[in-house]
């Protein structure tokens, strides 16, 4: 039972913590190598993680998609520490539109451009950091889905996630003004209310009390009794 | 039409954090008030003038440049909306 009610209470934070990784902006440094355009046939599987049908257009769950297929640097710990080994990595390029994810991208073909200009293939390697959100999943063919592209000079290059910081910083800001809020809502109408309660439960507590000592014999019990319908 | 829902949807949220801050922010002022009262009057004072000193400090607050602060709640989101879709879209 313990192991449950554990389980139940860890669920949520794995879930929030899913959520946020897999909304929340990422920065990969990569050589871009190609990109494709695929149909697919999407599933009940992978129909969550990929975007909605274009504004004004019919949901289909067969449509070309475009890809980007690159050569990032490997890291540990969502990107803060890069690896020195590299390994390939396909993203899609879709947009979110105006609802979810919040990103508003409605470049895709512009960034389909960017990344055919900034392809390694072109010329000499040109190393760009890609910013994305989203999981890679081989088995659902699930791709995370690119936001922007920004050229930069090597792999050894520092990115700092403005973005996030800003975020977490607004995520704290917001649960402890929440928390104030309902501490004042609790402080102000919920517990003098509650006190209120209480008395109204002492007063009829004495009089039980008031009652039972009274109590003595049929007499003083009949008494007693009569006793409780007097207003104190 | 998401732009449609998202207008609609983010007003509704709008609506609902303002008037969340406007009470929370009203709740604290008259706490201030009251606390200042007892401050000035450790014996409780007068229960009369309580009322009248707490009531136009109310008044005050709800003419004042405070509250009119609350007003960001509709401001600020549109602000990040288009500031994400400004850098998302023109890079």
């Amino acid at each position: 039972m313990k192991k449950i009610l554990l389980v139940l209470k860890v669920l949520p934070f794995l879930f929030v913590f899913g959520l946020l990784h897999y909304v929340l902006p990422q920065h990969d440094i990569a050589k871009i190598t190609s990109t494709t355009e695929i149909e697919q046939n999407l599933s009940w599987a992978n129909r969550l993680f990929y975007a909605q049908a274009d504004s004004g257009n019919v949901a289909s769950d067969k449509r070309y998609v475009r890809f980007i297929n690159a050569e990032r640097r490997k890291s540990w710990l969502f990107g803060f520490f890069p690896r020195d080994s590299y390994g390939v990595m396909v993203y899609r390029n879709e947009d979110t539109g105006w609802i979810w994810p919040p990103y508003f991208k409605f470049d895709t073909s512009d960034l389909q451009a960017e990344a055919d200009a900034a392809s390694s293939l072109t010329g000499e390697e040109q190393w760009v950091v890609i910013t994305h959100y989203g999981w890679r999943n081989k088995f659902f063919s699930v791709y995370p889905n690119v936001v922007g592209i920004r050229e930069v000079s090597g792999p050894d290059v520092t990115v700092i996630p403005w973005f996030n910081i800003f975020f977490f910083i607004f995520l704290a800001v917001a649960y402890f003004f929440i928390r104030a809020m309902w501490r004042q809502f609790r402080e102000r109408s919920v517990d003098p209310l509650l006190e209120d309660a209480g008395e109204v439960w002492d007063k009829v507590d004495d009089h039980a009390d008031a009652a039972s000592e009274k109590a003595r014999g049929i007499w003083g019990r009949f008494m007693a009794w009569l006793a409780t319908w007097r207003k104190k | 039409m998401g732009f449609i829902r998202l207008v609609v949807l983010g007003f509704i949220a709008m609506t609902i954090v303002y008037f969340a801050v406007s009470i929370y922010s009203r709740s604290i002022r008259r706490e201030k008030l009251e606390d200042a009262w007892d401050e000035d009057h450790p014996d409780g004072g007068d229960m009369a003038a309580r009322d009248t000193y707490i009531e136009q400090g109310m008044v005050e607050y709800e003419n004042g440049f405070r509250k009119k602060l609350i007003w960001l709640v509709y401001v600020v989101p549109p602000v990040i909306v288009a500031t994400i879709w400004y850098v998302t879209n023109t890079q």
